[in-house]
């Protein structure tokens, strides 16, 4: 058995052109849209003191809007839209804000719909990963994920609707109302 | 094939709060971290990232004819799973600083020089063995703006995908004997000492191929492993 290599922060220099134009947008592949109703994902990350954080990396991985993830291992993969890819990439600007657009998944085999969230920054000296739930869900109750968070938590990993299709998911690294973050 | 990720042992990962890199006790959880069983959502992942993002060349030691200051290298990364097993078609990016210990990046407005032929990011993928192969030059040394004496030593960092979404990795490779090492607040906020020994990259001893370049060899491990097949 191999052991897996260290982790390390990203530091403040990852290249500013490997958040490629477009990189947060998963609602085309090939230039073909994918299946599904369009919904834009965006919030703020922010350290203990409530600072924002610029220039922090946010990776989003979900499934396509029938539920199903473009990856071997899961058993409908093959029904999977050929449109949509399921990753996406983003960097928090001056404000510390990151947005996706992207698809309302379908529920994952025994889990709610979400979307899963990593967070890679200077000073992390781990990528965090959490998930992002959707209010109102009643599938909600039953995931065996947020049922593995603290009840008086959970709230924090549903997003807000602040408009038809319009999510807003806020990440705190630290503190106050702090994300539940998972270790795996 | 299905993938089987199994807690990693702490000693060789890093603390989170690291005395004397005065940003991380703003950063990193103070909560405990939650644990959960890996479901299909964790142990899924995006395969076919380069389709997002483009890829780049793996010649970086210069801009066309015109190469950069600097030791020239060659880097071997071979990346692997739990099982020893070729990680093969993953994507790796790759970023630098130049000779000099400076980035091209808004973030460093360190006193060192750019170098106009030596930009020092690298995107690939690796090979069916799991291989890849970078042309660059040897990044320098820098001080770490705390101006307590922190200085970073030659390194370079590496963002990997793998296969599935709990073996996405981020992590930093260091050089021998490099005096440096020893003070390393990141690097050694790692634990285990055999574990930051293997955060170094090997010198192969030269052997005229190529002529004009040293030769290291890296070796990343991701995680996970195969599934054992259910039994009958």
């Amino acid at each position: 058995m191999m052991i897996p290599t260290g982790e390390a922060t990203i530091g403040p220099f990852f290249p500013p052109r490997y958040v490629d134009a477009g990189a947060n947008d998963l609602t085309r592949l090939d230039d073909r849209k994918a299946e599904g109703e369009v919904i834009e994902i965006a919030g703020v990350v922010r350290q203990e003191d409530g600072e924002p954080l610029c220039n922090l990396v946010v990776e989003i991985w979900q499934a396509d809007a029938k539920g199903i993830y473009r990856h071997p291992a899961d058993p409908r993969h093959r029904e999977a839209d050929p449109r949509f890819l399921g990753w996406g990439r983003a960097a928090t600007g001056k404000e510390g804000r990151y947005a996706f657009r992207t698809l309302r998944p379908g529920a994952p085999q025994g889990r709610a719909r979400h979307v899963n969230f990593m967070l890679m920054f200077s000073g992390l000296m781990r990528i965090l990963k959490t998930a992002m739930y959707f209010p109102g869900e009643q599938a909600n109750d039953a995931d065996p994920v947020l049922a593995a968070v603290p009840a008086a938590r959970r709230a924090l990993l549903i997003a807000r609707e602040e408009a038809p299709g319009r999510y807003r998911f806020d990440l705190k690294l630290r503190g106050t109302h702090e994300t539940p973050f998972f270790d795996d | 094939m299905d993938t089987v990720i199994a807690p990693r042992d702490e000693r060789t990962q890093p603390i989170r709060i690291v005395p004397g890199y005065p940003q991380t006790p703003w950063r990193n959880p103070g909560e405990p971290l939650v644990k959960r069983a890996p479901t299909l959502s964790e142990l899924t992942g995006p395969l076919e990232v380069a389709k997002r993002v483009q890829l780049l060349g793996g010649d970086i030691a210069g801009r066309g004819e015109k190469q950069a200051i600097g030791q020239l290298m060659h880097l071997r990364l071979h990346v692997v799973d739990e099982d020893g097993s070729p990680v093969g078609g993953t994507v790796v990016e790759i970023w630098q600083a130049n000779a000099a210990g400076r980035y091209i990046h808004p973030n460093d407005d360190d006193h060192a020089p750019v170098d106009a032929n030596f930009y020092g990011a690298a995107r690939l993928a690796t090979d069916e063995t799991g291989l890849l192969e970078l042309r660059t030059v040897k990044p320098g040394a820098y001080p770490v703006p705390t101006k307590d004496g922190w200085w970073r030593p030659p390194h370079i960092h590496f963002s990997i995908f793998g296969r599935v979404w709990l073996s996405r990795l981020v992590t930093q490779m260091y050089f021998p004997g490099e005096p440096l090492n020893g003070q390393d607040r990141i690097l050694n906020a790692v634990p285990d000492a055999a574990a930051r020994e293997r955060l170094g990259a090997r010198l192969v001893p030269p052997t005229g191929d190529p002529h004009n370049a040293l030769v290291y060899e890296h070796q990343i491990v991701v995680r996970g492993r195969k599934a054992t097949p259910a039994q009958p």
